[in-house]
């Protein structure tokens, strides 16, 4: 039986199999193979990293040998894929059904964009794998939870920009959000860390929430689901786009919160610091290639339709635009992000808080530079999009930040994280401090590294702005352009001159305190020197990179351009990126306005960094956002549980009825159905005497109840009122729940006197209870017999009613063994009980299963105790 | 509660109480019956069997913790609950059968059945269980 449900499952992928032959792509690609192989890409670092698990604590070099693996093959699955040109509507490529209904399926989109991300991703992840042993030293325990979580998010981060579903991207998107949290988090014992995961987790799965609001409002609203669709899709009028009052407007400001949190933009900056908390390893990964550039890549994905994308149809080129805020809003706030986070990055100390709101700040520009390119400008009788090489900008970044957080939990480690500390210490470590360096020069974008061609592009395009509406007001954005840098020259500056010992750089601060500084367990053998010199060496493969670039951009473009070819709209030639003698020389002799401005940017940079301004520690204002609403939410949230939650049964059941009741009455009150119905009943009342003498029993048992104070009597007259219902149901035939009710009230009855014996004697109570809950309960219980009465007047074909007699005997009782209908019983009572309302019962039990297990475990049996 | 007269009836009512159990849970389908009424009615024979000769002979007569019957009935019902869900049907599908005994005489047969035994299995359990320990408790102050 096994087996044909296994068939039929082959069967099923056999079939999209068929239909990916027919959509190849020319790439030869489109196969049902090439979505399998990219799966094991991406779940290669998740596995290796399980697989860790299994190794006996003491084999360290196996284990990390088994995680570089896992992200080796990832990245060399990914290089063995070329760019997959999306100028044609063709829809995700061979998708292998999961939730086809919810519009979820595995299928993934390989454009220079998402290859791009994912080739950074395992690539660095690989180095990281490496510096994580450098880093951890022969700490076992730390590597033997170190790389299933590493794994785990470098799994998610592949995903995320790889995947053509939207709702896939959503969830490895949250995966990534909950690994990093572990990794954030991940000293246990240390509170403030553990709290400071919590704010990044909490930030950045908030802006989760909003890229699934928006996800679901675009794909509900034009029904594009995929991001191979979202790239083609055109609303049908363009009015679309301009309207406040269209749900895609608001699709796109919910897709925005969740790429601005993710990528710490400002007000939610706060959390990107915080997480600072984090091993080295972990910081150097999120945020230098990952989790931060999250929020850059979606914005990247929405730049074509929401944006504004240089259109070639018939050898014309035309520029599309998109949202009217997209400008506004993209570039306002990555502007103010870039110049916030630079001005805070030099009031800094700790060498990982530095480069953290460098961080911040290059993640403004990347958000910037992507809200520029929503426009477009006429040269030479050319249309360009004010936007190029994205790519080389994030790039870049990754290049020169990733070998800055390196360098900086190197020295954490030796030394000291603590720049005051750092002075000439060139002489004790020269490999790390040169690789701090040069990476630092980088981040300073000194001409040599490809950082230099990177910001003059940027700067490039904030000038091109004068062609383009905004015109004059370019130069605000030029100015904060000319800020950032000269904060980043200075930052380099101050590096530089207090690690070799020179004049300018920071000295030993007397009152100084202890910051964090690890056991640095030193290896003596040749092998434990390569492993320990794991500790510098990633991040100066990474820098050199920079170099490669900046001295020899042809070498760059051949690795990077075809990633650059966004998508193949563009029918720009690419002239590549110029040398920086070039870029220099021409910019010159051009009087180039932005070259001049890079040039006062490194003039005031310099300046800036031996002034004595600047050099203490600041605090972000937006640190007290996450604190003061944890507070509102634990504070305030505590004292209204406390007003709600009594703890009073007595209050419990005045809340609950008084609720029903006032529902009760709404309902009454805009259907006179509701009363009609029921008075209708009321004419056959002298055809129920039996039962009419009966409910007297009843009621005048029920107000007995509250006049007598003894706890037994009251169960004794619950349980007469019980038996008064057993009489009801015998004298209106219906003798299974006459039996059924008989024998639950004796167990009941007896239950409650055991359970009475064991109560605390009864205090007698100091005050009477207040007169109004007569009414209340009075009402309660007309209330119910009302719609008793409703219910029963309703027409019982018309209902679900009818369906039960109908399907238990409806041939009638003597053929009901011949023709087997539905339940195949006579008795409806139990055929509804076990049959058509069996999952009903099923439930019930459990529940009953539950109460008798908390009894046992709240009352230890002695039985057990004995037998154990 | 150790008058003779009910010592000795109970000696009585115990097995016919169980019987008159099995039967209700069994007949449940076409005549007024069921597993519910049928554990009931087992759990009310075996606490009064407790109150009569106290926890060392009902210890005797059940042997077992009650939540052994708890597992089992559970088991059993979630089993015929999900079983039709391997041959592709819904949940909780009843399966008929009848077993013919010869002679003419058939015995119908659902797979309802089973689940309505696993309903009396737990309903023992949890009362017999919850009475049995709370008097345990009592006895013991």
């Amino acid at each position: 039986m096994i087996s044909t449900q296994l068939l039929s499952l082959l069967g099923e992928v056999q079939t999209p199999l068929a239909n990916a032959a027919n959509t190849a792509m020319a790439q030869g690609g489109g196969s049902m193979n090439r979505t399998l192989l990219l799966m094991i890409a991406i779940f290669a670092p998740l596995t290796t990293g399980l697989i860790t698990l299994f190794y006996p604590r003491k084999l360290i070099t196996p284990r990390v040998l088994t995680a570089l693996a896992g992200t080796v093959v990832s990245f060399l699955i990914l290089l063995s894929f070329d760019v997959q040109p999306t100028d044609a509507p063709t829809g995700p490529i061979a998708s292998i059904d999961w939730m086809p209904i919810l519009n979820l399926n595995f299928a993934f989109l390989t454009d220079g964009l998402g290859l791009f991300f994912a080739l950074l991703v395992s690539g660095i992840g690989a180095l990281i794998v490496l510096y994580a042993r450098g880093y951890f030293g022969r700490n076992e325990d730390d590597l033997y939870r170190f790389y299933p979580t590493l794994g785990f998010f470098t799994t998610a981060m592949i995903g995320v920009v790889l995947a053509d579903y939207m709702l896939l991207t959503l969830l490895f998107w949250e995966l990534t959000s909950i690994s990093s949290f572990l990794l954030i988090g991940w000293d246990r014992y240390d509170k403030h860390a553990v709290k400071l995961g919590m704010q990044a987790f909490v930030t950045t799965g908030m802006g989760g929430m909003g890229l699934f609001g928006g996800i679901l409002l675009f794909g509900s609203t034009t029904d594009v689901w995929t991001w191979t669709n979202f790239i083609h899709w055109l609303p049908e009028n363009t009015q679309l786009l301009t309207d406040i009052n269209n749900p895609v407007f608001w699709s796109f400001i919910l897709l925005f919160f969740g790429a601005a949190t993710k990528s710490a933009q400002f007000p939610w900056q706060y959390w990107l610091p915080g997480a600072m908390a984090a091993p080295t390893p972990v910081s150097a990964f999120l945020h230098s290639a990952t989790m931060v550039k999250a929020g850059v890549f979606l914005i990247g994905r929405l730049l074509p339709v929401f944006g504004g994308l240089l259109v070639v149809t018939n050898g014309e080129a035309v520029f599309r635009a998109g949202l009217d805020i997209w400008p506004w809003l993209i570039t306002i706030i990555g502007g103010f992000t870039m110049v916030l986070g630079a001005l805070l990055s030099i009031n800094q100390h700790d060498l990982k808080r530095i480069f953290a709101y460098t961080t911040v700040s290059q993640l403004g520009l990347l958000v910037c530079m992507y809200g520029l390119g929503s426009f477009s400008y006429t040269y030479d009788g050319q249309l360009f999009q004010n936007l190029d090489y994205d790519i080389t900008q994030i790039a870049n970044h990754a290049f020169y930040k990733a070998p800055l957080f390196i360098i900086a939990g190197a020295l954490g480690h030796v030394l000291s994280r603590d720049i005051t500390d750092l002075n000439g210490a060139i002489k004790k470590h020269p490999a790390m401090c040169i690789t701090l360096i040069l990476a630092a020069y980088g981040l300073a974008a000194g001409p040599g590294t490809i950082s230099f061609q990177a910001k003059e592009l940027f700067l490039y395009a904030i000038y091109h702005l004068k062609y383009t509406p905004v015109g004059n007001w370019w130069m605000l954005l030029m100015g904060a352009a000319i800020i950032t840098a000269t904060c980043n020259v200075a930052i380099f500056l101050r590096l530089t001159t207090t690690l070799i010992g020179l004049p300018g750089g920071y000295t030993a601060d007397p009152n100084k305190h202890e910051t964090d500084h690890h056991h640095h367990e030193h290896e003596h053998t040749v092998m434990g020197k390569i492993w320990a010199s794991m500790i510098w060496v990633p991040a100066a493969v990474l820098v050199s990179f920079q170099y490669v670039g900046g001295f020899s951009p042809s070498t760059w473009m051949h690795f990077f351009g075809p990633l650059e070819s966004y998508n193949n709209y563009f029918a720009v030639e690419y002239h590549g990126i110029p040398t920086f003698w070039y870029a220099i020389a021409s910019g010159i002799s051009h009087g180039s306005v932005p070259l001049m401005c890079s040039g006062i940017a490194i003039l005031c940079g310099i300046i800036l960094g031996f002034s004595p301004i600047f050099r203490g520690v600041v605090t972000d204002i937006c640190d007290k956002i996450y604190p003061s609403i944890y507070w509102l939410a634990v504070t305030g949230g505590g004292r209204a549980f406390r007003t709600i939650q009594t703890g009073n049964m007595r209050h419990y059941t005045l809340l609950v009825l008084s609720f029903f009741l006032i529902m009760f009455y709404l309902i009454t009150y805009n259907d006179t159905n509701m009363i009609n119905s029921a008075l209708e009943q009321f004419a056959f009342i002298t055809e129920f005497k039996p039962g009419l003498f009966l409910g007297i029993i009843i009621c005048a048992t029920s107000l007995a109840l509250p006049l007598v104070s003894h706890r037994i009597i009251r169960i004794l007259l619950l349980g007469s009122c019980g038996f008064t219902v057993v009489a009801m149901y015998l004298v209106y035939q219906a003798p299974d729940l006459a039996l059924t009710q008989l024998t639950f009230e004796i167990i009941s009855v007896v239950l409650f006197v055991l359970v009475i014996r064991l109560l605390p004697r009864d205090v007698p109570k100091s005050r009477p209870s207040p007169l109004w809950r007569i009414p209340v309960a009075a009402l309660a219980g007309i209330a119910f017999g009302w719609m008793t009465l409703v219910a029963v007047g309703e027409d019982p074909l018309t209902k679900i009613g009818a369906y039960f007699p109908m399907n238990t005997y409806a041939a009638g009782l003597e053929d009901v063994y011949n023709l087997g209908r539905g339940g195949g019983g006579m008795n409806i009572v139990n055929v509804i009980l076990v049959d058509f309302r069996g999952f009903d019962t099923l439930g019930e039990i459990t529940v009953l299963s539950l109460a008798a297990l908390g009894v046992w475990s709240l009352l230890p049996s002695r039985r057990s105790r004995k037998s154990a | 509660m150790t008058s003779l007269i009910l010592k000795t009836a109970m000696r009585l009512i115990v097995p016919l109480a169980m019987l008159f159990a099995a039967y209700m849970a069994l007949k449940g389908h076409n005549e007024p019956g069921g597993g519910f009424i049928g554990g009931l009615i087992a759990s009310v024979s075996l606490a009064l069997y407790r109150m009569t000769y106290g926890v060392d002979s009902f210890d005797k007569l059940f042997p077992i913790h009650p939540r052994i019957l708890v597992f089992v009935g559970l088991t059993c019902a979630v089993l015929t609950a999900i079983f039709p869900l391997l041959l592709g049907r819904p949940l909780l599908t009843s399966y008929e059968h009848y077993l013919n005994l010869g002679f003419g005489q058939s015995v119908h047969f659902v797979t309802a059945a089973i689940f309505d035994i696993g309903v009396l299995l737990v309903v023992v359990g949890v009362s017999v269980g919850m009475i049995d320990r709370l008097s345990r408790e009592v006895e013991k102050s």
